[in-house]
């Protein structure tokens, strides 16, 4: 790509103050006080997904210190936490206590609860289309900002508004519901209030998810620099986009699913109560219809990330390039289609068996896209920074995460599998070992494009290497709880689960380690890292065509695509010399064999 | 690799899974669903080592030197792609059938199983079984006691399970298998025992020697039992023992009142039928009355007033449709009216108790002609002498005679 001047960029935004084109966005606008006015009202996607970005990992270091509170209980067999407080994750019983709400034994399923409820609603389904969507999206698309720029900061601010329902039902002492509200335990249980928070944060977040959507989708279709045609697209983009619809047509039944839920709760009107001649497992069904789909809100952003990175570290054109477009479409459309299969042993045997074959069939364009991940590294020109490390990591640990799902999707082995631990360690290794780390790989990938500097290799690879062992122990040890018996949500457990629930124990301090380890080096990258350059690795889509930390309206001149995003083997990267990223001898065009 | 070699690998791994020290599972053979876990376990290896394998290789073979530049490599091999989407789809249709075809095994409905009532609740499982006996018995397991259930070594067993709160799931992970366990329904978990083996360790028990009771060391093999759907605060103590014994230690042990008596379910459901006011509108001698006759309807199809109808599908899929549909109908009458009937019951909701509804239940079974043969299974004399002896009412033995008749009618 380069950029041409076709002195269009003076022609339009008359509006604007000029002398803020040229300014990179993070320079403050004046005092303390006006910086902070210009942050909480600015309609810059940029500034928006350095928002989200620093609430999302907020959440997830909530979330995850709630995790570290459940393995330390789990360390013995029985309960731990017996009418003692034991740390700061546990302080929460005391208000409890006051407002004579939580018993003692219901402080793990609290935490338990709050752990999947943070994690999910308010970390990973917002997580990497808000933060790295919002900020890289127009940038690689050559755009100025999303088509609704004003829609953007409003779904940030509801963002924000539901987040605050959900922290303030946590400091009620929160619910115990399990973060998947199965009726009729959810009706029934104690703490009206925190609950009907919790419902109305899950309500209100949703809104967040449909207004990002839309805009991205807008955005996709009508903001594309001249030249970029569909299947020049980068595949963070076709990722984001898929996403986006699942966001926006599946989002709207959890939204109505858990009104329903706050008026059986508030009104007893008996849609779900069986004692009012509701059925119970209704509500299983319209919380998977969104539910399932949501698992690929999750993780194909993630795929996206994945692709970038693995085509930028080995120099190579993405192998099957439409392949892998194309089945992210693929996942988007068949993930509305399995559903049941979260409901094996509460349905008949017809369901069952349709719902069984859908989610075999939706693990075909998802193994695809491995292949397809591998095989570009052939012939590459492959070199192991931050991201390309968690990129490879990615592969490993999702991998086992995919393939680990083939016995939960078949019948018989998944009536033994489901609500055990199995289903536990199965779904880290998607979430946690798919998306986080493809998340981590994003951020370090990005981060000297956000910030303008350079984070220190060397500490980052201590990081990486903690979180990949830390992980690994935590969540391996967990297969083998699961197959030998022991179930999902339990705090205290038969003796001869001990070993292995330690040794996941143990893991999880390692894993945190790791993200302090990370944490530090970022931090020391914000204020001290060097200044980063224009392309640090050598990319090819648009966001490194401009300026280290980008201008407030992103380009300094319109962009035009003149060159598809992973030709590496033809075009010396914007800001780089060939010395940097030698490309391969001039061969005649060969035909594909 | 010789096959002996890989049953070995096999073995081991077997135990590495799922934890089977010797039990009688491991010495008979694969439980349940392992043969196809085993299976894909062997799919996922040959993949992931496969996929690693050529990832290092790659990232070791191509990695940056200084200077050198990328190979030119095609981004697109249309034979590739086709094999690589093709073969993954022939093995995922492979195990999508084996697992089809496990589960519809295992929901299977076993001939002549002894039937058991389980009730879950908040935190604990109960079970009654087809004599209105339950079991007194409990194990200590970390800080609460867990109940002690028997079932009959080497026969099938079916639970008819509801729950009185909020949804369980019934789950014996040496099974392989788990139910979810419903407040507004009856759900059947079925399963085989395996024989007892020579290595199973004993238990002091009641036997009988030559009609005598004596109290001796009998074999038996222990079950976890756990709720695996959550259900509050202590969800993780709701577990249970399922202990196999010898069918006749079995036997023994179900008619050995826990204290005192044992009421038959459908001699409480007679009870019921009279005092509660069923009678009123139902007919037992197939006369005309308000509502339907009782005699001879339990396990037909039945036609409803909507047009709707319980038909022989239905009932051939779920061993308690008809229990479910009596049940229903004595909480909710007002859903699935009899056709040819008026609406004109009133809800008996909270006004019964399980006791009495699992009495009605058994009753209306018995008074229909789909009752299986009752000729197996002998009483022990001193079962009858005991009973009368305790002066529980003067049909009581007569009853208790008859009364093994409910334990063949899990079939059908």
């Amino acid at each position: 790509m380069t950029t041409v001047d076709r002195g269009l960029d003076h022609a339009h935004d008359g509006a604007h103050d000029h002398g803020h084109h040229d300014v990179p966005y993070l320079t403050p606008k004046g005092g303390p006080i006006a910086t902070v006015w210009d942050w909480m009202t600015t309609v810059d996607h940029k500034k928006i997904g350095v928002m989200y970005l620093f609430a999302v990992l907020f959440m997830f270091f909530i979330g995850g210190v709630l995790a570290l509170a459940l393995r330390i209980e789990l360390l013995e067999p029985t309960r731990v936490v017996d009418g003692e407080l034991q740390g700061a994750a546990f302080a929460m019983l005391a208000g409890g206590e006051a407002a004579g709400v939580a018993s003692v034994g219901s402080v793990y399923n609290r935490i338990m609860t709050l752990h999947g409820a943070v994690m999910v609603f308010m970390f990973i389904v917002p997580g990497i289309p808000a933060s790295l969507g919002n900020f890289f999206l127009p940038l690689q698309l050559g755009a100025k900002d999303v088509a609704f720029p004003k829609l953007n900061l409003t779904s940030w601010y509801v963002y924000l508004f539901g987040s605050l329902f959900g922290v303030s039902s946590m400091l009620m002492t929160g619910v115990d519901t399990g973060w998947t509200f199965y009726t009729p335990y959810s009706t029934t249980t104690d703490g009206q209030a925190q609950i009907v928070l919790m419902i109305l944060a899950v309500f209100i977040l949703g809104f967040s998810s449909i207004f990002t959507g839309l805009n991205f989708i807008v955005t996709t279709h009508k903001l594309r620099a001249p030249g970029l045609g569909w299947f020049d697209l980068p595949l963070f983009i076709w990722a984001i986009y898929a996403t986006s619809i699942i966001q926006v047509l599946a989002t709207p039944v959890i939204g109505v699913t858990f009104l329903l839920l706050l008026f059986e709760r508030l009104f007893q009107i008996g849609i779900f109560d069986p004692g009012l001649g509701g059925d119970p497992v209704l509500f299983q069904h319209f919380f998977w219809f969104y539910s399932h789909p949501v698992v690929y809100v999750m993780i194909l952003p993630a795929m996206g990330i994945i692709s970038e990175v693995l085509a930028v570290f080995s120099r190579k054109k993405l192998f099957g390039y439409r392949a892998i477009a194309f089945s992210s479409l693929a996942i988007a459309g068949v993930s509305f289609l399995v559903w049941g299969h979260h409901m094996f042993t509460s349905q008949g045997e017809l369901a069952a068996m349709i719902f069984s074959f859908l989610t075999f069939l939706v693990a075909i364009p998802t193994a695809v896209k491995v292949f397809n991940w591998i095989a570009t590294l052939y012939k590459g020109s492959i070199s192991f920074q931050t991201p390309m490390m968690y990129a490879l990591a990615f592969l490993f640990l999702f991998s086992i995460g995919g393939l680990t799902g083939l016995p939960l999707g078949a019948l018989s082995t998944d009536l033994h599998l489901h609500d055990s631990y199995f289903v536990v360690a199965h779904f880290h290794y998607v979430m946690f070992g798919g998306t986080v780390i493809a998340f981590l790989s994003g951020i370090h990938y990005w981060w000297p494009k956000m910030f303008g500097r350079m984070y220190d290799e060397r500490w980052s690879h201590v990081g990486f290497w903690l979180v990949f062992v830390g992980f690994n122990l935590t969540f391996f040890t967990q297969f083998f709880l699961g197959t030998q018996g022991m179930p999902r949500r339990y705090v205290s457990y038969i003796d001869e689960f001990t070993l292995l629930h330690q040794i996941s124990t143990y893991g999880s301090w390692i894993l945190g380690l790791g993200f302090i380890v990370h944490l530090f080096v970022l931090l020391h990258s914000l204020v001290a890292g060097p200044k980063a350059p224009q392309n640090p690795w050598g990319a090819l889509t648009m966001e490194w065509e401009t300026d280290p930390i980008p201008v407030e309206h992103n380009f300094r001149h319109e962009p035009v695509a003149t060159h598809g995003p992973y030709d590496f083997e033809d075009v010396v990267p914007p800001g780089c010399t060939e010395e940097q990223f030698p490309l391969p001898p001039k061969e005649e065009v060969r035909t594909a064999h | 690799m010789s096959t002996v070699t890989l049953a070995g690998i096999n073995d081991l791994l077997i135990r590495l899974f799922f934890r089977d020290n010797a039990s009688s599972e491991v010495a008979s053979g694969l439980a349940g669903s392992d043969g196809l876990y085993l299976f894909i376990w062997w799919v996922g290896v040959f993949f992931f080592v496969l996929l690693m394998g050529l990832m290092f290789w790659f990232c070791w073979k191509y990695r940056r030197r200084p200077g050198v530049a990328p190979e030119r490599s095609s981004s697109h091999n249309t034979a590739l792609e086709i094999t690589w989407s093709v073969v993954p789809t022939l093995i995922l249709v492979v195990i999508f059938f084996w697992g089809f075809d496990g589960y519809l095994r295992s929901q299977m409905p076993a001939g002549h199983a002894e039937q058991i009532d389980t009730t879950a609740l908040m935190w604990n499982w109960e079970m009654t079984y087809d004599n209105g006996g339950f079991s007194a018995e409990t194990v200590t397991m970390g800080n609460k006691d867990a109940p002690v259930f028997y079932v009959p070594a080497g026969q099938p067993v079916q639970l008819r399970m509801s729950s009185k709160d909020v949804i369980h799931s019934f789950w014996v992970p040496d099974f392989r298998t788990k139910l979810d366990v419903m407040p507004n329904r009856y759900t059947p978990y079925q399963f085989t025992t395996e024989p007892l083996a020579s290595g199973d360790p004993r238990v002091k028990t009641m036997d009988i020697t030559k009609g005598e009771l004596v109290l001796k060391d009998a074999q038996y093999r222990d079950h976890w039992i756990f709720c695996a759907e959550y259900c509050g605060d202590s969800h993780s103590e709701m577990v249970g023992v399922l202990r196999v014994v010898e069918p006749s230690v079995f036997k023994t042990w179900k008619e050995t009142p826990a204290y005192g008596v044992i009421d038959p379910p459908d001699e409480v459901g007679e009870i019921v039928y009279k005092a509660k006011g069923c009678a009123v509108c139902h007919s037992v001698d197939g006369s005309n009355n308000t509502g339907p006759t009782w005699l001879n309807a339990y396990g037909k199809p039945v036609r409803f007033a909507d047009g709707t109808e319980l038909s022989q599908a239905d009932l051939d899929a779920d061993p308690f449709a008809w229990d479910n549909y009596i049940r229903e109908s004595i909480i909710l009458p007002h859903v699935k009216i009899h056709e040819g009937y008026a609406n004109a019951m009133a809800s008996y909701d909270g006004r019964l108790s399980d006791v009495e509804m699992r009495g009605l239940i058994a009753y209306i079974r018995s008074l229909s002609d789909t009752k299986p043969d009752t000729d197996e299974i002998p009483l022990y004399d001193f079962l009858n002498e005991q009973t009368e002896g305790e002066e529980v009412g003067g049909d009581t033995a007569e009853e208790t005679a008859d009364e093994p008749a409910p334990a063949a009618e899990g079939e059908g």
